[in-house]
């Protein structure tokens, strides 16, 4: 471990640039969606074979959220389009 | 036949009865009020950042809603009686899925679990959303064998 420093030169990184970080797409858990359903839109929107679609429901179900996509922001804005578009909470956040 | 779902060499046939299907032709109704679900049907991408939020906004601009009145459109026909593609129906199961948003935010529902209480009860709201509920299950079980 080390202590921080007392000051420190932040880099002038927009924020929103696509090339600074990859962004996560974050499903949430909500109580409404079926888990089939949940399940098939993993398997449908990002290819995941079932046993890794369905894992990931686990996960949104019992931890509350799963990471289910990630990359730069316009692939991870158009992924949370999409899983919009099928009636499921996700939202986004930097690595 | 698979549940309520009839596949055809024509294409994928909604086979409820006419009852079930005037219900269903009162769905789009429902969606149409304006409801947003509290919120569910208008997620923010990012919640705690409100400039990236209206960037995202600008850059989607309304192709949720074209997407979901396009949605719409194909429940209309397929509710009719016409046969449907795998698209046809996935678009069902979507805006079913929407419907059951709206139901869910109507009765208050927030937590999981709900479904053990709701059997206990007879609200006509609670019914349909448990049946559409039912549809939608079957349609994942038609278009999962598809994948």
């Amino acid at each position: 471990m080390t202590v921080a420093p007392d000051q420190v030169d932040v880099p002038d990184v927009d924020e929103h640039d696509a090339t600074a970080r990859p962004w996560q797409v974050v499903v949430w858990n909500d109580p409404v969606n079926l888990m089939s359903y949940v399940v098939w839109v993993f398997r449908k929107l990002f290819g995941h074979p079932e046993t890794e679609a369905t894992r990931l429901m686990l996960q949104v179900h019992h931890e509350g959220r799963a990471i289910v996509s990630s990359g730069p922001l316009e692939k991870a804005e158009l992924d949370c389009h999409r899983l919009h578009h099928h009636g499921l909470w996700a939202t986004l956040e930097k690595t | 036949m698979t549940g309520p779902f009839d596949l055809t060499e024509g294409g994928i046939q909604l086979t409820v009865g006419a009852d079930e299907q005037g219900v269903l032709r009162s769905v789009p109704t429902l969606l149409q009020s304006g409801d947003d679900a509290g919120g569910r049907l208008d997620y923010s991408p990012h919640p705690d950042d409100p400039a990236a939020d209206a960037e995202y906004r600008e850059l989607i601009g309304d192709d949720l809603t074209r997407l979901r009145r396009e949605d719409r459109d194909s429940f209309h026909e397929f509710v009719a009686g016409e046969p449907g593609s795998p698209e046809t129906l996935e678009a069902f199961m979507r805006v079913i899925g929407e419907a059951r948003l709206v139901l869910a935010d109507r009765l208050g529902i927030e937590d999981d679990g709900w479904e053990a209480e709701a059997e206990l009860q007879s609200d006509p709201e609670l019914a349909l959303l448990g049946w559409l509920g039912y549809l939608q299950d079957a349609a994942v079980g038609v278009l999962s064998e598809l994948l």
